[in-house]
């Protein structure tokens, strides 16, 4: 009971930060409702951690619901990172479009002069 | 028939003067890419006689291929042969590799260190990385070329039009033989010689390439 109400004091403080940056305008409304969902979501999960163990062991599962949502946390991550991934290499195809127009543009300038 | 060579340059300055004069006598013109080189080799470029194209950042060899491409093909190029600029490649097998174009029996020349002629490759290369450079052909793209990597290509006007590189690094040789064969062209493969100065692609270039045609095919 005690891990669990600091498990949700920990988030209520990461939610706390969330709505100050929303505020701030540092995050856009997308963002700020993706975080408020997932950190909710993992209020429940605490809330309701036993009800995971139950649905758990009713699956056949030996672990426990706290290692199920640490199972879930890591696949997240991982989709995350490759997401970025993915992201990340769109971006760089764009950089070099324009490093390359860049210097096309150039060379005609440099022959016209 | 208008014949371009075209030369991706990063910190050349060492070979990039006799890489163009042994070039000039077989081509019309020599476009050299200075891929934001942070050495002299753009300075050298513009005494020589080459036109220079400097990108602002450094984007790599298959970026520069392709803006070299479009500047060619704007500037009515018939012909585009792809030379590196260290000075391994050997100028006086120009003629050799364009031939098959010139004749129009290929619109693509792709050069081969694994034919007839002999290259100096060191062994870990010719042994370990070439081997599994054609099995990541085979299991990608389905190429079964003598020469996975080779940089020494020639492509005819309708080859250069319908290839578009999107590797701005090293897999950009993969890519182009890739898209050479979906575009159902013409590919011929000609003997070159290669001197190796230093070693050049190392593994970990070779497990860089193999990420970035695993993140390309899913990206698309």
């Amino acid at each position: 009971m005690l891990q669990q109400i600091i498990a949700i004091f920990i988030i209520a403080l990461f939610i706390w930060r969330l709505i100050l940056q929303k505020k701030k305008q540092k995050i856009n409304n997308n963002e700020f409702f993706f975080w408020m969902s997932f950190w909710s979501l993992g209020i429940i999960a605490i809330i309701f951690i036993r009800q995971i163990d139950s649905f758990l062991i009713y699956l056949g599962f030996s672990g426990s619901g706290i290692n199920f949502l640490l199972y879930l946390s890591v696949l997240a991550l991982f989709y995350l990172i490759f997401k970025l991934r993915l992201a990340l290499a769109k971006t760089e195809a764009n950089i070099t479009k324009i490093a390359r127009q860049i210097a096309l543009d150039q060379e005609r300038e440099n022959k016209n002069n | 028939m208008k014949i371009f060579c075209i030369i991706p340059a990063y910190n050349e300055e060492k070979n990039i003067a006799s890489v163009i004069t042994r070039v000039k006598p077989f081509v019309d013109r020599i476009v050299v890419v200075n891929d934001c080189s942070v050495d002299k080799t753009a300075e050298i470029v513009r005494d020589c006689d080459a036109t220079l194209i400097s990108h602002p950042i450094n984007r790599g060899q298959g970026a520069a291929l392709q803006t070299g491409n479009e500047y060619a093909l704007t500037q009515g190029a018939d012909i585009i042969i792809h030379f590196d600029a260290d000075n391994q490649f050997q100028a006086e097998e120009i003629p050799e590799v364009i031939a098959p174009l010139l004749a129009n029996q290929a619109d693509a020349v792709l050069g081969s260190r694994f034919l007839s002629k002999q290259s100096n490759l060191p062994a870990f290369k010719k042994n370990i990385i070439m081997p599994l450079a054609r099995t990541v052909n085979r299991l990608f793209f389905n190429i079964k070329l003598s020469d996975p990597q080779s940089g020494f290509r020639a492509l005819n006007r309708k080859a250069a039009q319908k290839i578009k590189i999107q590797q701005d690094g090293m897999a950009h040789c993969s890519e182009i033989m890739h898209q050479l064969f979906a575009h159902k062209l013409r590919v011929s493969e000609i003997p070159i010689t290669v001197i190796y100065h230093e070693f050049g692609q190392k593994f970990s270039g070779g497990v860089r390439i193999v990420k970035d045609i695993i993140i390309k095919k899913i990206i698309k």
